[in-house]
């Protein structure tokens, strides 16, 4: 029988692929340098964030991408947020845009899964840029559910 | 094989002339360039070709330099892996390929300009030094500024290839040099020779960049990189104010002059 659902809650099940061999006794250091990390929660002027690479990540990313913290978080200061299931997505437009104009941030970069509602967060973040009196490069990624990076590109 | 990625392209195309024909097979114009200090690893690092063009092209070189023996092909090694052919640019370096679009305009206008030139016409003297203080203003002090004050600076300036840009901008510094004697001189064949002459070079110069310098420079800038470099960008653009809508309105008044509309770009 076809799944006829939404592609973002379709049922997968990975546990019979390969996975990844971990180096024993060797511990993962995390690369968060900050607190809060929802956008709701966020400042966008919190000094983590003045002059910053941040990085705004569905939600879902860092579950599925094995090397999160060392391939994209290290060096950013970050942001996670749902498009499918979060509420007041006007107000994370709004922060993202004093991102770039209050905080001046240097990049932003959206990091999101490769079911099609996780493209609202890539359209919101690409809004705010527009909207915003101060432009900002803005370069995307899209990550599969099993953690491979599909395409990364300047926007 | 080693030692000959470690020369000058110029000397292995002068030893190997069919070396020149293989590189022009895979789209990498070196045999025709005026300088060809580029050392044959780099040259083949810079152009990023698929791993399997890169095995071929460095296993035909190697029959040309090596015929007959059984040799193992050195891997050149790479900044990224190769992506797709397709051209995307970071959005700084986007903004230097938009600019060489106007420059290219005023290059395709050049013929039809040089054609009818009467220099004791004040209007035709005029018009070449408008011309000029475009190539001047907006090609020189504006775009090439940005190159050579900023971008190049993130790399070692003892690249062959940097050295090659830096001596093409040069050259055209001396054509329009040469052009504004000539008008000074009412000499229409000095004007002709070195405007022609500036067309051609900034057309390879620019086909380069645009091609191969800048993507290659694109893979080896970090994210944080292109952010800084889109800011220092602005910053110029800023100090010129509405000088870049000014050059664009001149222009287009001369295509529709000249052709009744755009012609290239």
């Amino acid at each position: 029988m076809t799944f006829q659902g939404c592609p973002g809650s379709k049922t997968f099940d990975f546990r019979g692929e390969a996975t990844a061999e971990e180096s024993p006794g060797e511990k993962i250091k995390s690369q968060l340098k900050q607190w809060p990390v929802q956008l709701h929660l966020v400042s966008p002027t919190a000094p983590y964030y003045q002059g910053a690479d941040v990085l705004l990540a569905a939600d879902c990313v860092a579950y599925a991408l094995g090397d999160f913290h060392q391939q994209y978080l290290k060096g950013k200061a970050v942001a996670i947020a749902c498009p499918k299931l979060d509420e007041g997505q006007e107000v994370y437009l709004e922060k993202i845009k004093a991102m770039c104009e209050e905080a001046k941030i240097n990049t932003l970069t959206v990091l999101i899964m490769q079911v099609p509602c996780c493209m609202g967060l890539l359209k919101l973040a690409q809004e705010a840029v527009r909207q915003s009196s101060r432009k900002v490069p803005l370069k995307y990624a899209v990550v599969s559910l099993q953690g491979e990076i599909l395409e990364e590109e300047w926007a | 094989m080693q030692s000959f990625l470690n020369q000058s392209i110029k000397a292995v195309i002068r030893d190997y002339p069919e070396v020149g024909q293989i590189l022009d097979e895979f789209e990498i114009g070196c045999a025709p360039c005026s300088v060809g200090d580029c050392l044959l690893k780099d040259i083949v690092e810079i152009h990023n070709l698929s791993p399997e063009d890169e095995r071929l092209l460095m296993a035909r070189i190697a029959g040309v330099i090596s015929p007959g023996e059984k040799i193992e092909l050195p891997a050149v090694e790479r900044k990224k892996p190769a992506g797709p052919k397709e051209l995307k640019y970071s959005p700084p370096v986007k903004k230097l390929v938009e600019e060489h679009k106007l420059i290219k305009r005023c290059l395709a206008l050049i013929p039809r300009l040089l054609e009818y030139l009467d220099l004791q016409s004040e209007a035709d003297r005029e018009l070449v030094l408008g011309a000029v203080d475009f190539i001047r203003n907006y090609a020189d002090r504006f775009h090439h500024a940005k190159e050579e004050d900023i971008l190049f600076k993130y790399f070692d300036e003892n690249l062959d290839i940097l050295k090659v840009m830096h001596q093409e901008h040069e050259t055209g510094r001396a054509h329009v040099r040469a052009v504004l004697a000539g008008v000074e001189e009412r000499d229409s064949g000095v004007v002709r020779e070195h405007l022609d002459a500036y067309r051609e070079l900034l057309k390879e110069h620019i086909k380069k960049e645009d091609e191969i310098l800048y993507p290659w420079m694109d893979r080896s800038f970090s994210t944080s990189q292109v952010g800084e470099l889109y800011s220092r960008f602005g910053e110029v653009d800023r100090q010129f104010g509405e000088a870049p809508q000014k050059y664009g309105a001149f222009i287009q008044g001369l295509e529709e002059r000249f052709c009744g509309g755009r012609i290239a770009g």
